[in-house]
């Protein structure tokens, strides 16, 4: 029975999962993220102060039933303190290894001066830390020789060839499988809603800094009206945005986006034609009527 | 020969205790103000005097040369008295340099806050403080060879000679890296630029840490460790060969801070090289340490003060192994510019320079004072929220550094960047700076803590000031037997073994500095770089008093991730006019090396106004300021003249057409923003600072390098 209970438990919360995490939470989610790392570490103090407590409760507890058995305070302090363990003779590899003496020998290699009542001991380095030395210092004119005498090792510049010629082959290689490649010259108008989506996400992220939320132009241009400073089809938009207009501050984002998020934002700017958002900018450039997308008859 | 009386000097050791105190609690807490900042810009309470830029060097400095620094000086006062048998040689320089050290830090606390800053980290002070502190060293010395003369002990114990050599080594870093042209009275110009200038910062910002946080430290161990443990030190032998090859090595090991910049390769290798082989002299000052607990560490389960001990130790350990592995380039290349470094210096800083400190205090102030701690209980519970404030404060930037460092070099398949926007990995590590901030919160406390039961331990005890002592005086120089070793010769020649520290010391550095200043093909020019305008000129120097540098690098390092988000990699030639060099060590948020053009002058005035505006989420704080403030430009005419002074090729008599030229190309700065509708006077410092942005990096952005 209580078997069942848990699994459907289990059974009902997966099920409602998808819904809870849809509802909207009117805390921002990196509010949340802070709450939740807040909470680790709470608990984890919080477990902290609980083992402590376990610690001093047990104490207490053996205190109490040691009483009650009739053992005496004195008996019950030694009780209480852990049991020295016999020191077993280390063995000889570990003693070597560490060069160690005897303890009991350490007389004999007792120096005979002191500082201020600090003594010396004779003790040679250790023979691991004399091959760590060794090694080391191996290791340095081996490195200083493969990258300066012998020229095995690449310099970063070289390095730096190396790496990019590589990773060209490998995008190469990617890009041939896949239908990922489109240019200003192959760049396509579409009005597919999931298409918009995606550039719609891309304009919050990388555009509406400048050129407002609704594209009415801040810093930038307004994209909605028809006048266009670098060209209004879906060419020019496309390659405006991959290139920038650097001395105007239109930044290149050809690094930043890919040539789909590129055709996607270029696409999604075009479907604003015409929206006319509230307190837009005023109008730059020449005006282009020519558009693919005709605007609705003013009302 | 009757046994002679003296007196220990007790009253200055506790000064300098009292000190380190103080000074410790006050670097802390800016500490974990600018830690919040990170994740709070608005920690900055408005306000320019306290915000990052300019408070994080106030941190720097004041753990380094305020906690640490006074630290030394109590450990060094304590130590040397008794390991020489001899009071101290002049109360009067010892009372000098007392003063004269505070007045330092109080001139830095003044200065740092209101921008007077030379950029090079951990010595940001500008030139009158430099002075200031190259006086105060030497009486120092002075004070301290007094007391070597008139010793009462023949031969010198390992502590002192890394003393001495922290004494030398100290000078002749913090002298050849003040060299410096005054332009004001606040204000002053590096003699190197660019590469050069770069080599020789870090061949002292990497030696700071070698002569100020380690060997005085060791020496410091050297003393206390044994008396507190009371078991004769390991090995003697130990303890010459770590020596001499620790001051040795160490030295040559600065460049491994410039891996994959335009410094010369052969420099950068042996930056490697040495910093591998620093691993063995380093442990050999751990290993010399723990094994002296050997047969008494059933004493450390018992003794907090030895508990500090061995953990400061073995983060020295941690530390010095971390080193080395983060000098290789492969490890390098992910690591730099993260979190990973502050987490490396903080194990060393917190755990070895921290924790010796609190054992040494914990131990001497109650026998200065003749009397018992107050309360060991306190002390172990600051041993444990140390130790775990360590712990809080280093896992999360670990985390956060592999996190910022793997992002920021990750691919998509189809070749892009998969952060293409620097912002993004900024925000995904900001819950590990909260989690760090509750690590130092908890350290902090600890120290506070601290504070109140040495100062319940002082007000139960009295102070010694005058402790008695006696010992024999020296026998004459010609009674003493022959030595068994020339290096036991050695210990009873201060001078010699002085001079023997600096010859070892300058062979690194005569052999990394010297070929990087006289032989011109380790600096290849670019012949379309040309001087900064005057107005750009005064704009970099707004972004060294705002402490830019110190988030904000700018060398593009020669990766497939940093051209594609940079742009192409930095040249050596392209720095030749920067004095100082302005590189960074820390990328909290993007290079700027080109950032020259790439985005509008209406861009920049509105994100420094509020970096909000144009990256929402942004952590950087607001320069509103910048708005408002005129820029001075009575100061143009100085700064032509002492740059040409130090060989940027301005015409004769440029500086009086210097301010026409500023106003004219300010002009058209405000008339470009007046477009975005942005009204600016043109002589508001904002128009400087875009001025010097938008030039940075654009000399070889648009033709190819020319090298010749």
């Amino acid at each position: 029975m209580k078997y069942q209970r848990v699994v459907f438990l289990f059974i009902f919360l997966f099920i409602m999962q998808p819904a809870m995490a849809a509802n909207d939470s009117l805390i921002p989610g990196d509010v949340q993220n802070y709450i939740g790392y807040g909470a680790i570490v709470f608990t984890l103090l919080l477990f902290l102060v609980v083992m402590l407590v376990l610690l001093r409760t047990f104490k207490v507890l053996t205190r109490i039933i040691l009483k009650s058995e009739g053992y005496t305070e004195e008996q019950i302090v030694t009780e209480m303190k852990p049991v020295k363990k016999e020191k077993k003779p280390k063995n000889d590899v570990w003693i070597k290894l560490l060069s160690l003496k005897p303890l009991s020998e350490e007389k004999e290699i007792l120096i005979a001066h002191e500082y201020d009542g600090i003594q010396e001991l004779n003790n040679p380095t250790p023979a691991w830390f004399m091959v760590l030395f060794y090694g080391t210092i191996a290791f340095a004119v081996g490195y200083m020789l493969i990258y300066h005498v012998f020229g095995i090792g690449q310099l970063q510049d070289a390095e730096y060839k190396t790496e990019v010629a590589l990773a060209e082959i490998a995008k190469k290689a990617y890009l041939s499988k896949s239908a990922n490649r489109v240019d200003e010259s192959t760049v396509k108008l579409v009005s597919d809603p999931g298409v918009l989506a995606s550039g719609s996400v891309i304009f919050k992220q990388t555009c509406a800094a400048c050129h407002g939320d609704h594209a009415q132009g801040v810093v930038g241009p307004n994209l909605t009206d028809e006048y266009w400073l670098h060209g209004g089809n879906i060419g020019d938009v496309f390659k405006t945005i991959k290139y920038g207009v650097l001395s105007k501050g239109m930044p290149t984002w050809e690094k930043q986006l890919t040539p789909k998020q590129i055709s996607d934002v270029a696409n999604y700017i075009k479907s604003l034609h015409g929206t006319n958002p509230a307190n837009p900018k005023e109008a730059q450039g020449t005006k282009e009527t020519d558009n693919a997308v005709i605007p609705l008859k003013k009302a | 020969m009757q046994p002679e009386k003296f007196y220990y000097d007790n009253k200055i050791v506790r000064n300098f205790g009292i000190a380190t105190v103080v000074w410790g609690i006050i670097g802390m807490t800016v500490g974990l103000i600018i830690a919040m900042q990170l994740y709070h810009p608005a920690m900055n309470m408005g306000n320019q005097y306290t915000t990052f830029g300019r408070i994080r060097p106030l941190h720097t400095n004041a753990v380094i040369f305020a906690f640490v620094g006074n630290a030394i000086f109590m450990g060094v006062y304590y130590s040397l008295q008794r390991l020489l048998k001899a009071r101290m040689f002049s109360d009067t320089l010892s009372w000098i340099h007392f003063w004269g050290w505070q007045l330092i830090i109080i001139g830095a606390v003044i200065t740092l806050p209101l921008g007077l800053t030379t950029s090079h980290e951990y010595a940001e002070l500008e030139w009158p403080i430099d002075i200031a502190i190259t006086i105060i060293w030497l009486v120092f010395g002075f004070n301290m060879f007094g007391t070597i003369f008139k010793r009462r002990e023949r031969h010198l114990y390992v502590a002192i000679w890394f003393y001495i050599a922290t004494f030398v080594t100290v000078a002749v870093l913090h002298i050849v890296n003040s060299v410096e042209l005054p332009v004001s009275a606040w204000k002053s110009y590096y003699v190197f630029a660019g590469v050069q200038d770069a080599l020789v910062q870090w061949w002292y910002g990497h030696n700071a840490v070698a002569f100020f946080l380690t060997t005085p430290y060791l020496g410091m161990m050297y003393y206390f460790l044994p008396k507190m443990a009371n078991r004769p030190i390991y090995s003697y032998k130990l303890s010459i060969l770590h020596f001499w090859a620790l001051i040795f090595i160490y030295i040559w090991a600065g460049p491994h801070h410039l891996l994959y910049t335009p410094l010369p390769g052969w420099a950068q290798s042996l930056g490697v090289a040495f910093s591998i082989m620093l691993i063995a002299p380093s442990w050999g000052g751990m290993i010399n340490g723990l094994l002296t607990l050997r047969g008494a560490w059933d004493k450390v389960r018992d003794d907090v003060v030895l508990k500090f001990m061995v953990v400061g130790l073995t983060a020295y350990g941690m530390a010095t192994f971390e080193g080395p592995m983060l000098a290789l380039k492969q490890i390098n290349a992910v690591a730099h510019f993260t979190d990973w470094i502050i987490a490396h210096v903080h194990v060393g800083a917190l755990g070895w320079n921290g924790f010796l400190t609190f054992a040494i205090l914990y131990w001497l102030i109650p026998r200065i004072y003749k009397t018992e701690l107050f309360s060991k209980k306190l002390a172990s519970f600051h041993f444990w929220i140390g130790t775990l404030g360590i712990l809080f404060y280093v896992v999360p930037m670990y985390w956060s550094g592999f996190t910022q460092g793997l992002m920021l070099k990750e691919f998509t398949p189809e070749g892009m960047l998969k952060y293409p926007n620097f912002l993004e990995t900024t925000l995904r590590i900001l819950p590990m700076h909260v989690m760090r901030s509750i690590g130092g919160g908890m350290y902090l406390f600890g120290v506070l803590v601290m504070t109140y039961n040495l100062t319940r331990t002082m007000l139960q005890g009295k102070l010694v000031a005058n402790e008695a002592a006696q010992a024999m005086p020296l026998e004459p120089i010609d009674s003493v037997a022959k030595e068994s070793s020339w290096h036991r010769t050695l210990e009873r020649k201060p001078i010699q073994l002085m001079v023997a520290a600096l010859l070892v010391i300058l062979v690194g550095t005569f052999v990394e500095l010297m070929p990087t200043m006289t032989i011109s093909s380790n600096v290849p020019t670019i012949a379309s770089v040309k001087p900064y305008t005057p107005l750009e000129l005064q704009g970099r120097d707004l972004y060294i008093r705002e402490g830019c540098s110190n988030c904000h690098s700018q060398t593009i390092r020669p990766f497939r991730s940093e051209t594609e988000r940079y742009g192409e990699y930095s040249k050596a030639g392209e720095f030749v006019y920067d004095h100082p060099f302005l590189w960074g060590s820390k990328r909290t948020g993007p290079d700027l090396a080109r950032i020259g053009g790439k985005y509008g002058n209406a861009w920049h005035y509105n994100h420094l106004m509020d970096p909000r505006l144009m990256s929402p989420g942004s952590i950087m704080p607001n320069y509103d300021w910048l708005l408002t403030q005129t820029l001075d430009t009575t100061s143009t005419i100085p700064k032509i003249n002492a740059m040409r002074k130090l060989g940027v090729p301005y015409a004769v008599g440029y500086e009086k057409v210097a301010n026409r030229d500023l106003d004219k190309q300010a002009q058209g700065i405000a008339d470009n923003l007046y477009l975005d509708h942005i009204k600016v006077a043109s002589n508001k410092e904002i128009i400087a600072i875009i001025a010097y942005l938008q030039r940075m990096g654009t000399d070889i952005k648009a033709s190819k390098t020319i090298t010749k």
